[in-house]
């Protein structure tokens, strides 16, 4: 007699933890084995939550060393290769996804040398122009990117010492799904990335409403013209960067990472003429 | 409004020196019917909406605008179109940073008669118009004229393409000054720009247009349209334009981010700030001092990015604001003309009714106002004599939103957190500025201050290979350096 198999209960991945939605409404999809399987569907208080937990758990990350990011991001590559056989999705797709992982691995500590800059300025300063993270970056994946689309929407802010939040198409569910055990695994601080399912549009009805999302990032068709219009009218409110993304067939290249960071320009008293200060020179 | 005179400290030297007045003795002719630049001609512009510039020291009218009208506009952008596809886009880099080069040095050339006529028209003392607006502007197009040969150094991985016509609107307290943060790096790129002045400060523009004929630019790779905020509108509405880039106040700013929604434009903006000024117990209190003065008075405190908020250790606050009292009573208010004058003329009377706003919120909300300067304000003409607020929250509306003008909150802290925990606590971060001698501590704060540019040890200074701009509600995008050139270019 053949063995009853174990189904696993589909969750979202917030704060390290693995939860359903709050609101305990799901939307029923069929996952790769054919199966029903129930996608949690996110609600205001679980996106209000997890920005809570997001911005918690950014200064953390964005503080650790570019080197110990890039380690963590290898990390991710390292436990997706280990469960490639066991994904849901075809093993090309994940081998792809993992060499995305290593490549965006090696941005960290460069990054910011390629895009910073020291400016030969008029005065006694030593003037730098480096980059920050701009905080809690929302990402909509396309789902014609599949499980490369999901790994770019993580790595690239994280890279770059921001805190993710992935809305999940629901046609990704699943693959998000088990994207989340590895990140769980990955030394990722519980925060950092964290994925939610669900409605796109109803939760971006949501996102629009809260002032503490630093970036949005909208995949291409994620979003009809008229609810991303309604999205980056929105983002006016609170100077939101919104940035649409590319296709993630190609890797977000130097220039991409940069909007994904603020420039910060430092001004070092370095002794010469004219070092106190500016302006009229009273 | 109030001045509360009892806790005045004497100065000692005050009075030990006489000024004799010292007025620039050759003003400029203005011609007294002002229009538009379009296309490379001067066009007298509509009747209809003919609105006055005065020169707010003494509010004497100089000249009368035109108010652009829709055609007007349309046709701008239709000039700008046809240069940058027919011409501009073209032409080599090298060649295009020649015209920036001609630009750069006519500027120098004339820049006594553009330092009188700025300070005429804006109220700002001759000595930072001549010291500072003036050579700054023809800095920024000698130095973007050189990266239009090199445009592909500035984004790796990709090559550079313009972007393609670019409205431009910019505001009154640096007006040729922003006029060029905003046309050299739009013309290095290959773009042609629309560019709208303020409607308080259109004369240095108008008579920078006078340059671009003197140096042959092409027709229509420059185009000026005047009017008020209505006229902006219009112009960064056309649909004719790819970019836009503004420079303002936050509220203009969202209002354009809405219009721009949904579009394929681009769009930088350049918005207001409520800068903090963190001055540490170890640090040379004298410069200090010289640093906070200079950071919230140079230009009667209209600067997007002014040092606003001080933040000063407990231990030295007593001590460092009798020092910015003395120092304050040295300030020469007056005749923005006269070369001795330290802090001029508030641009518009609709500013200093603004300024008088915040001054009597000061005042409802407890602060204790202080004003003081070396001389009474004139008597005519827009003044107002710098201010500082003291026994302020942080939760005070003179603590959290922009003045624009002379008047400076002090608040106090103990540690670098709380320093730090204060100076981002504002929707804003566009500047910010940090005193102590103590590298380590100097390079944590700075770094850990949630602005677009931080001046340690100093405060105000400004270079075209700076790279200026803001975060969260101050704006995005950056001018100056190699950062300033990204939003004008397309890179793929």
């Amino acid at each position: 007699m053949s063995r009853l198999g174990i189904h696993k209960t589909l969750k979202m991945y917030v704060g390290g933890s693995f939860i359903r939605s709050e609101s305990g409404r799901v939307i029923a999809h069929h996952s790769t084995a054919g199966d029903v399987m129930y996608v949690p569907r996110a609600s205001r208080k679980d996106l209000r939550n997890t920005l809570e937990i997001a911005r918690k758990a950014q200064p953390g990350w964005g503080g650790r060393t570019p080197y110990n990011k890039g380690q963590i991001l290898y990390r991710i590559a390292e436990m997706l290769e280990d469960r490639a056989g066991a994904f849901p999705a075809p093993k090309a797709q994940v081998t792809t996804a993992v060499d995305r992982a290593v490549h965006h691995a090696g941005w960290s500590d460069k990054i910011v040398a390629v895009l910073s800059s020291i400016n030969p300025v008029s005065s006694g300063h030593v003037n730098y122009a480096h980059l920050r993270p701009v905080g809690v970056v929302m990402v909509l994946p396309s789902a014609q990117d599949g499980l490369l689309g999901l790994v770019e929407a993580i790595c690239a802010p994280l890279l770059m010492g921001n805190s993710v939040i992935v809305m999940v198409p629901t046609e990704l569910s699943e693959v998000a799904g088990a994207l989340s055990e590895v990140l769980a695994v990955s030394d990722v601080p519980a925060g950092v990335v964290n994925l939610l399912m669900g409605d796109v549009p109803s939760v971006m009805d949501t996102a629009d409403l809260l002032d503490d999302l630093d970036t949005l990032v909208v995949g291409p068709g994620t979003l009809s013209p008229e609810r991303l219009t309604a999205s980056e009218q929105a983002a006016a409110r609170t100077m939101r960067r919104v940035i649409r993304a590319p296709s993630a067939e190609a890797p977000t290249d130097a220039m991409g990472l940069g909007r994904l960071a603020e420039v910060q320009t430092v001004w070092m008293a370095s002794g010469g003429p004219g070092v106190t200060s500016g302006g009229g020179g009273y | 409004m109030t001045m509360t005179q009892d806790d005045r400290p004497t100065l000692k030297i005050a009075g030990a020196i006489e000024f004799s007045p010292a007025p620039e003795g050759h003003p400029v002719d203005i011609r007294p019917h002002q229009g538009h630049f379009i296309d490379g001609m001067f066009v007298e512009g509509a009747e209809e909406g003919r609105f006055q510039t005065i020169d707010p020291a003494t509010a004497r009218p100089l000249a009368t605008v035109a108010a652009a009208t829709a055609q007007e506009i349309d046709a701008a952008v239709k000039a700008a179109r046809k240069a940058q596809q027919g011409v501009w886009g073209r032409m080599s880099g090298a060649e295009r940073g020649k015209f920036l080069y001609r630009i750069a040095r006519r500027l120098q050339e004339r820049a006594r008669e553009f330092a009188v006529l700025e300070t005429m028209d804006n109220g700002k003392p001759i000595r930072e118009t001549r010291d500072v607006d003036v050579p700054l502007a023809a800095q920024h197009f000698f130095y973007y004229a050189g990266w239009a040969d090199k445009l592909g150094y500035a984004v790796p991985g990709r090559t550079p393409h313009p972007v393609g016509v670019a409205a431009q609107v910019i505001p009154w307290n640096f007006p040729l000054l922003m006029l060029s943060w905003k046309i050299a790096p739009a013309l290095a790129c290959g773009n042609t720009v629309v560019l709208k002045p303020s409607e308080t400060t259109p004369l240095s523009a108008m008579r920078f247009a006078q340059i671009l004929q003197e140096v042959g630019l092409p027709p229509g790779v420059v185009n000026l349209v005047n009017g008020p905020g209505a006229t902006g509108a219009l112009l960064v509405g056309h649909e004719g334009v790819d970019k836009v880039a503004f420079t303002g106040s936050t509220g203009v700013g969202r209002h354009i981010m809405r219009t721009v929604a949904g579009t394929k434009k681009k769009l930088t903006l350049e918005l207001g700030g409520k800068s903090a000024h963190i001055v540490y117990r170890d640090a040379a209190l004298t410069q200090a001092v010289e640093g906070v003065i200079d950071g919230i008075f140079f230009n009667q405190g209209h600067v997007c990015c002014a040092g606003s908020r001080l933040l000063l250790e407990a231990s030295i606050a007593d001590e460092f604001v009798e020092r910015l009292k003395i120092r304050m009573q040295s300030l020469r208010i007056g005749n923005p003309l006269d070369k001795n004058t330290d802090v001029g003329a508030i641009n518009s009377a609709a500013q200093l009714q603004r300024i008088q706003h915040y001054m009597d919120i000061a005042e409802q909300e407890g602060a204790g106002i202080w004003q003081g300067a070396a001389c009474p304000a004139p008597s005519e003409g827009f003044f107002h004599l710098p201010t500082l607020l003291t026994g302020v929250q942080q939760s005070d509306t003179v603590v959290r939103e922009e003045i624009f003008g002379p008047v400076l909150t002090v608040l106090t802290f103990r540690t670098p957190e709380e320093a730090v925990a204060k100076a981002n606590d504002s929707e804003y971060g566009l500047a910010a500025g940090v005193w102590t001698e103590k590298t380590a501590k100097l390079f944590g704060t700075a770094h850990a201050l949630n602005a677009g540019v931080v001046w340690a040890n100093g405060y105000n200074l400004f270079d075209p290979a700076s790279p200026f701009g803001g975060v969260r509600h101050s704006g995005f995008g950056r001018e100056g350096g190699i950062a300033g050139l990204w939003p004008y270019l397309e890179a793929r």
